[in-house]
C-alpha cells in the first residue's frame, strides 16, 4: 500500500517553504512555452528559488539555470512533480560533487511523456469535459452559473493537485523514484478517469452535435422528414455517423482545421440545397 | 464606445495572460464571452453565444502537435461584434472562427519569432547569471508571441463594428444557416480528438453507454457524470473483491508462502 505521507523529512537545505514557493512560481509553467524549447524559461523561473539557495557561487548557478534551460514540456497541472523531483536532486547534486548532472536532466525526460500523456488524458480529456459539459448545459439557457461552475470544477481540482505533486516530487526525488511505478495505484485510477472520461464524451455528443435533414419523403399531409426516418431506426443514427466519420479522418489524419472546414462547407452546403438545416 | 475598447483591451489582455495565470482556462470562450457580454451590456447574450463558441471550439486545445486557433481573438470579436450588431449566436460563429484561423496564422508568422528572441536573451541571462533580467525576459516572452492579438482586437472592435453590421446584411441568408448547421456538426471534431485520447478496446463501451443512456433517457451531463463516477466505484470494488479471492485460493491450494506485502 502506497503511504500518503507526501512530506519528505526536509533535513537537507530545501525547506517546506522553498517548495510553497516553486509551487506559486510553477503558475506562469506555459507562459513563456516556444516552439524551439517549450517549456524551458518557465521551468527554470520555477526552480529559480531552490537554485539560488543551493548554489551561492555564480558559476555553479549558471551551469544550472542552463542545465534546466533545455527542451522541457510537461502537461502545466502536474509540472510541480517534476520541479519537486528536480528540486531533490539538485539538492543531493549540490551536496555530492561526486554526483552525476546529467542523471537530473534523463530523469526528468525520462518522466517528460508518460507524465504527460496522463496529464492530458486527465486535465484535457476528463476534468475539462465534465466542467464543460456541465458549465455550457447552464450556459446555453443564459445561466451566469455556467461558466462560474466551468471555472470551479475544473480548477479547484487543478489547484490541489498541482499543490500536492510539489511536495509528493520532492519526496519521490529524494527517496525511490520507482516507488509511482509500482504501486500500482496510478494505473487504477487513470483507468478510472479514462472511462468516466469516455462516458461523458459520449454523452456529451449525443447531446451537442446536431444534425438535422430537413428534406420530406413524400407529398402533402402524410409527408415525414428523412429525420424522423432515421430518428425511428434509433435515436442519434445521424449524430453517431457524423461522429464516426470525424473520428475516422482524424484516424486518417487529417489535419484538425482542414476537418473544421469541412464541416463548416458540409454546413453551407447543406443549407443551400436545403438538405441540412439548424 | 472608447470606455467599451478599453474594457475589450483589458479582456484582450486577461485573455492573453492564460498562461501567466496557470493555463487555468479564462480564455476559454465560455469565460471570455461572459466577460464580453458584460462590457457589452448584454450578459445573456453574452454567456449564450459564449456557450456555443465553447462546444464548437471543444477540440480545440493543443494536444499533441496541433497548435488551435486562437480562441482570445476569435471570441472576443465574435461575440463583442455580434451582441453590436443585434445579432444571434450563428452570427458570432460566423465572425469568430475566421477571425480566429487568421490569427493564429499572424501568431506563427509574428508573434513565434518575437518570442524566439526573447527566448535566447533568457539564455545569455543565465549566462552572465543576471535573475532579475532573466524574470523580464520570461514575462516579455510570452506576451511577444499574442502582441498581434493584443494590439489588433482592441483596434477591429472600435473600427470594425460598423463594418461589421453592414457585413452580416450582405452575408446571404444561407450562409448563416449553414454556420448554425455547421456550430451542431463542429463539436463532433472536439469529442471525436478527445476520444482518440483515451479509446482503446477496454473503454470503447463506455462511450457508447453514455450516448445512448441521453438518446433514450435524457439524462443531463452532470446526471452521466455522476453515474459514470458510480459505476467506475463499483468496478473498482469487484476488481479489489476477485483480486482478494484468488489470493485466497492461491494460498489454501499452494501455500507458497510468499507474502506480496
Amino acid at each position: 500500500m502506497m503511504s500518503f505521507n507526501i512530506h519528505a523529512d526536509y533535513d537537507k537545505k530545501i525547506t517546506k517553504r522553498d517548495l510553497i514557493r516553486v509551487f506559486w512560481k510553477s503558475i506562469p509553467l506555459e507562459h513563456a512555452w516556444n516552439y524551439e524549447r517549450m517549456d524551458n524559461v518557465s521551468f527554470t523561473y520555477a526552480l529559480l528559488p531552490v537554485l539560488q539557495k543551493l548554489y551561492p557561487k555564480k558559476e555553479d548557478l549558471s551551469n544550472a539555470m542552463k542545465r534546466h534551460l533545455e527542451v522541457y514540456n510537461i502537461t502545466p497541472y502536474i509540472s510541480t512533480l517534476p520541479l519537486g523531483i528536480a528540486a531533490a536532486m539538485e539538492e543531493a547534486n549540490a551536496e555530492d560533487p561526486e554526483f552525476d548532472t546529467s542523471s537530473i536532466s534523463n530523469v526528468k525526460m525520462a518522466l517528460m511523456g508518460p507524465l504527460s500523456g496522463i496529464g492530458d488524458a486527465f486535465f484535457w480529456g476528463t476534468l475539462r469535459i465534465i466542467a464543460t459539459g456541465i458549465g455550457c448545459a447552464l450556459a446555453l439557457k443564459g445561466n451566469i452559473l455556467g461558466p462560474i461552475l466551468f471555472f470551479l470544477i475544473f480548477n479547484i481540482p487543478h489547484y490541489i493537485i498541482r499543490y500536492v505533486s510539489t511536495f509528493l516530487g520532492y519526496r519521490l526525488g529524494s527517496t525511490a523514484m520507482s516507488e509511482i511505478g509500482q504501486s500500482g495505484l496510478m494505473q487504477k485510477v487513470m483507468q478510472a478517469a479514462s472511462i468516466v472520461g469516455i462516458m461523458v464524451v459520449g454523452a456529451m455528443t449525443m447531446d451537442m452535435v446536431h444534425v438535422n435533414f430537413i428534406t420530406k419523403l413524400g407529398a402533402g399531409e402524410s409527408a415525414a422528414t428523412v429525420q424522423s426516418l432515421l430518428d425511428g431506426i434509433f435515436p442519434g443514427l445521424a449524430t453517431l455517423a457524423v461522429f464516426g466519420i470525424t473520428y475516422w479522418m482524424l484516424k486518417k489524419k487529417f489535419n484538425p482545421l482542414l476537418i473544421m472546414l469541412i464541416s463548416l462547407a458540409v454546413g453551407i452546403a447543406g443549407a443551400y440545397f436545403g438538405i441540412l438545416g439548424a | 464606445m472608447l470606455l467599451k475598447t478599453i474594457l475589450i483591451f483589458l479582456i484582450t489582455l486577461l485573455g492573453y495572460s492564460e498562461w501567466l495565470l496557470g493555463t487555468s482556462l479564462i480564455q476559454r470562450p465560455i469565460i471570455m464571452g461572459t466577460l464580453v457580454g458584460l462590457v457589452m451590456g448584454n450578459l445573456p447574450a453574452g454567456i449564450i453565444m459564449g456557450a456555443t463558441m465553447e462546444l464548437a471550439m471543444v477540440g480545440a486545445v493543443s494536444i499533441g502537435a496541433y497548435i488551435p486557433p486562437d480562441l482570445v481573438a476569435g471570441t472576443i470579436l465574435g461575440v463583442s461584434l455580434a451582441i453590436q450588431s443585434g445579432a444571434d449566436a450563428a452570427a458570432a460563429l460566423t465572425l469568430g472562427i475566421p477571425i480566429a484561423t487568421v490569427m493564429l496564422a499572424l501568431n506563427t508568422a509574428i508573434g513565434t519569432p518575437l518570442s524566439l528572441i526573447y527566448v535566447h536573451k533568457c539564455d545569455r541571462d543565465a549566462e552572465n547569471v543576471n535573475i532579475r533580467q532573466f524574470n523580464i525576459d520570461m514575462y516579455i516572452c510570452g506576451y511577444a508571441e499574442h502582441v498581434c492579438g493584443i494590439i489588433f482586437v482592441p483596434l477591429a472592435f472600435y473600427f470594425g463594428s460598423s463594418t461589421v453590421a453592414r457585413l452580416l446584411n450582405i452575408i446571404p441568408s444561407f450562409v448563416q444557416t449553414g454556420m448554425e448547421v455547421a456550430s451542431g456538426l463542429l463539436p463532433a471534431l472536439g469529442f471525436a480528438m478527445l476520444a482518440q485520447m483515451v479509446m482503446n478496446k477496454k473503454v470503447a463501451p463506455f462511450f457508447f453507454l453514455g450516448f445512448f443512456l441521453v438518446g433514450y433517457l435524457k439524462i443531463s451531463t452532470t446526471g452521466i457524470a455522476i453515474f459514470a463516477i458510480i459505476l467506475v466505484s463499483i468496478m473498482l470494488i469487484y476488481q479489489n473483491m476477485s483480486k482478494e479471492n484468488k489470493a485466497e485460493k492461491a494460498d489454501s491450494a499452494g501455500g507458497s508462502g510468499f507474502d506480496e506485502f
